[in-house]
């Protein structure tokens, strides 16, 4: 798979604030990178530095096919945070005039348009004024238009920020099928439980440095260790005795067991004392939601699991 | 050549765009209308306009009516032969019709004061065409005193006061001569108040670009360069067409109204010098529109430096009063090399003189060409940061820290 993109130390001050220092990634042809981090983190600042928007006070940023460092924008789809329509305009008006930008056949834009209109719900919608539609058949509109001209590399900024359940499905499937055609495919989040079944990457941003990246499975691997809910009431000292437990998060009726990254589930399970009352159990790994939520409140569970990890 | 080629589809949409809006329409076809309607109802209000054929009936006791119906060929008037005697004419005329009553006499010839009854009905012109009517009578006075023919011709004749100097008529704004050096200046104020006036939108379309929150959208295709290009020639290209109705509408009209060769007035060489004032102005204008209209993000909100700012195209009215009294007085020099009052003024000041000052207007062309590259770049450096600057306007401080850098 070829390298779309490639970002490489990237960093950018405003004043004296460094908004994001040393940021390194790359998107490959047909994956979905996922750019991660709480609110503030740097995300779209790191996505208005590739998208030539802000200029990077140091580092690089390359894609490919382009020449003398130009952005190749006609190829880019993008999708940006802060995000409208002129509004007083058709719906089939603009999605024509941003392919037209792109230097996309009419023609072929126009016949897109329509299919993907009757893709989103939107069928007969097209000789509607921006203004009429509702919020979500704006943002509907909006992807189109950024995806409209067949990009090779799709940029999206928080793409599923006030959307409904079903039109977050709606995107996510598309956002899929389109990586499995070759579209590479850059998304900024900050949902990680919707990013989490898809991304084939990530790179998890905090006050704007790395924090974690890999590809989804290693990730897991590495950061996310088993934890275990017992429902049941238990002594706080029987749920200490146990072996590999590292953190205890207990309520009355139930306990969380943070379990050590070593840990062999099977094993552990096996070893469990006879006198535990279990009404419920269940054994997982940290989702990344909660990993995003640790680092974002600055805890320290990633940091136990990291350190532990070095 | 791309960067041409992007700025001509931002134009192409704004132009589209806004002949698709009803709004754009309306003001298109209205303004033409409005100009027409304020030229031309003064015009309808008044009585001048209608012919007034005023009767009048002459009581002739010397027998001189023929010379009389003949010295009066050129009025509109209907006359009649009467006898009434000046009680029954005043109280004929209290009807109230237009009509007049001449007596004439020996009495007369002898005093030589015709005595005329009126009433308010009668046109106002009335007493100045009835002078026309001395002609006839001071022959009779002539023949009276026994002169010869030859010497009776060379009194009658009389004595006119001849304007000697070579002054073609004295210049009021609609005399001939005024007139063929007003047309083009007209014709280019009326190009450079649809395109600034149209251009204005500029800023309207700025400004909502990021109340819209597309700009970053658009300006993941194209710079803001070419964006901001792209505006500017879209809302002239807008100014032309507005100016094509104007002409369209109101020329046929001007020209059935105003008896003048008003198309052989405006195309004249002139005109180029004129026009291409105009278009600088407009250039200057639109820099400022587009620059200042990305600094905000709503209209509603606009700070008094904005709206100071704003005004700058109408400053050249400052300039109305001293350059009309004086087209080469010291204010008009000084409102010819100020940027901003520069294409109002110059334009007044070419339609009033009829010698160019060529090399003033060289030099004051020159700082304005010289002010619009400036303004452009400083335009481009405030709308490249402004435009992506969501939900607050930028203060004056900001934007002058956009200009430095």
């Amino acid at each position: 798979m070829e390298t779309m993109l490639t970002v490489e130390g990237l960093g950018k001050s405003f004043k004296d604030k460094q908004i994001i220092s040393n940021i390194s990634f790359e998107v490959k042809q047909g994956e979905i990178m996922a750019l991660l981090g709480p609110n503030g983190a740097g995300k779209s600042t790191t996505i208005r530095n590739i998208m030539g928007i802000m200029y990077p006070d140091e580092g690089a940023i390359t894609f490919r096919n382009s020449t003398n460092n130009e952005i190749p924008r006609n190829k880019i789809g993008y999708l940006p945070e802060e995000r409208g329509l002129y509004k007083n305009v058709k719906v089939m008006d603009i999605l024509l005039y941003l392919a037209e930008l792109k230097d996309y056949p009419l023609n072929r834009a126009k016949q897109r348009a329509l299919e993907y209109l009757k893709k989103f719900g939107l069928e007969g919608k097209d000789n509607v004024s921006v203004e009429e539609l509702s919020k979500g058949m704006g943002q509907k509109v909006q992807f189109i238009a950024s995806i409209l001209h067949e990009p090779e590399l799709l940029i999206l900024d928080e793409p599923f920020s006030g959307l409904d359940p079903v039109s977050q499905e709606l995107f996510k499937d598309e956002i899929r099928s389109l990586a499995k055609n070759g579209t590479a495919i850059l998304l900024s989040s900050h949902q990680m439980n919707l990013v989490e079944e898809m991304a084939d990457r990530l790179f998890l941003i905090h006050r704007g440095t790395k924090v974690i990246s890999g590809s989804l499975s290693e990730v897991k691997k590495e950061y996310a260790n088993f934890k275990c809910t017992i429902h049941g009431s238990n002594s706080h000292q029987v749920l200490e005795s146990l072996p590999e437990v590292e953190r205890i998060e207990h309520s009355e009726e139930a306990a969380v067991l943070y379990l050590s990254k070593r840990v062999q589930p099977a094993i552990w399970l096996r070893n469990l004392p006879e006198q535990l009352d279990v009404q419920e159990l269940s054994i997982d790994r940290i989702s990344l939601h909660e990993i995003f939520i640790d680092i974002a409140t600055d805890k320290n569970l990633l940091k136990e699991a990291g350190e532990l990890h070095a | 050549m791309s960067c041409m080629h992007n700025t001509k589809k931002v134009a192409k949409w704004e132009i589209k765009r806004n002949l698709k809006s009803k709004s754009f329409i309306i003001g298109l076809f209205l303004t033409p209308l409005i100009f027409l309607a304020f030229l031309l109802l003064p015009e309808l209000f008044s009585s001048d306009d209608e012919p007034a054929t005023t009767t009048v009936y002459v009581n002739d006791q010397l027998g001189v009516y023929e010379q009389l119906e003949a010295a009066a060929a050129n009025t509109e008037w209907n006359m009649e032969l009467t006898n009434s005697t000046p009680q029954e004419a005043e109280e004929a005329l209290e009807e109230g019709t237009d009509a007049a009553y001449i007596f004439i006499g020996e009495q007369s010839v002898e005093s030589g004061t015709v005595p005329v009854y009126t009433n308010d009905e009668t046109s106002d012109a009335f007493m100045d065409e009835v002078q026309q009517l001395g002609g006839p009578l001071q022959m009779v006075q002539i023949e009276q005193l026994g002169l010869t023919a030859e010497e009776a011709g060379t009194v009658a004749q009389g004595i006119v006061f001849e304007d000697a100097s070579n002054e073609p008529e004295q210049a009021g704004l609609f005399s001939e001569a005024m007139l063929e050096r007003v047309v083009p200046g007209a014709f280019a104020a009326v190009v450079m108040l649809s395109i600034v006036f149209t251009g204005m939108a500029i800023f309207q379309s700025a400004s909502q670009e990021k109340k819209d929150k597309i700009a970053e959208i658009i300006l993941s295709s194209l710079t803001p360069a070419e964006l901001m290009q792209g505006k500017i020639i879209g809302y002239f290209v807008l100014g032309l067409i507005q100016v094509v109705v104007y002409v369209l509408i109101a020329l046929p009209v001007l020209i059935w109204r105003i008896d003048v060769p008003i198309i052989e007035y405006l195309f004249v060489p002139e005109l180029l010098v004129l026009l291409l004032i105009a278009i600088l102005g407009y250039l200057l204008y639109a820099a400022i529109f587009v620059g200042i209209g990305a600094t905000m993000a709503d209209i509603s909100t606009a700070g008094n430096f904005q709206g100071m700012v704003m005004m700058l195209p109408f400053s050249p009215f400052l300039f109305i009063g001293p350059v009309f009294s004086d087209p080469s007085g010291i204010w008009a020099q000084i409102g010819s090399y100020i940027p901003f009052t520069a294409p109002g003024v110059l334009i007044m000041r070419l339609s009033l003189l009829e010698e160019w000052p060529w090399m003033e207007i060289v030099i004051a062309t020159a700082i304005l060409a010289i002010s619009v590259w400036v303004f452009m770049k400083l335009a481009g450096k405030i709308f490249k940061i402004g435009i992506l600057m969501y939900g607050k306007n930028a203060t004056p401080g900001e934007i002058w820290k956009w200009v430095r850098t």
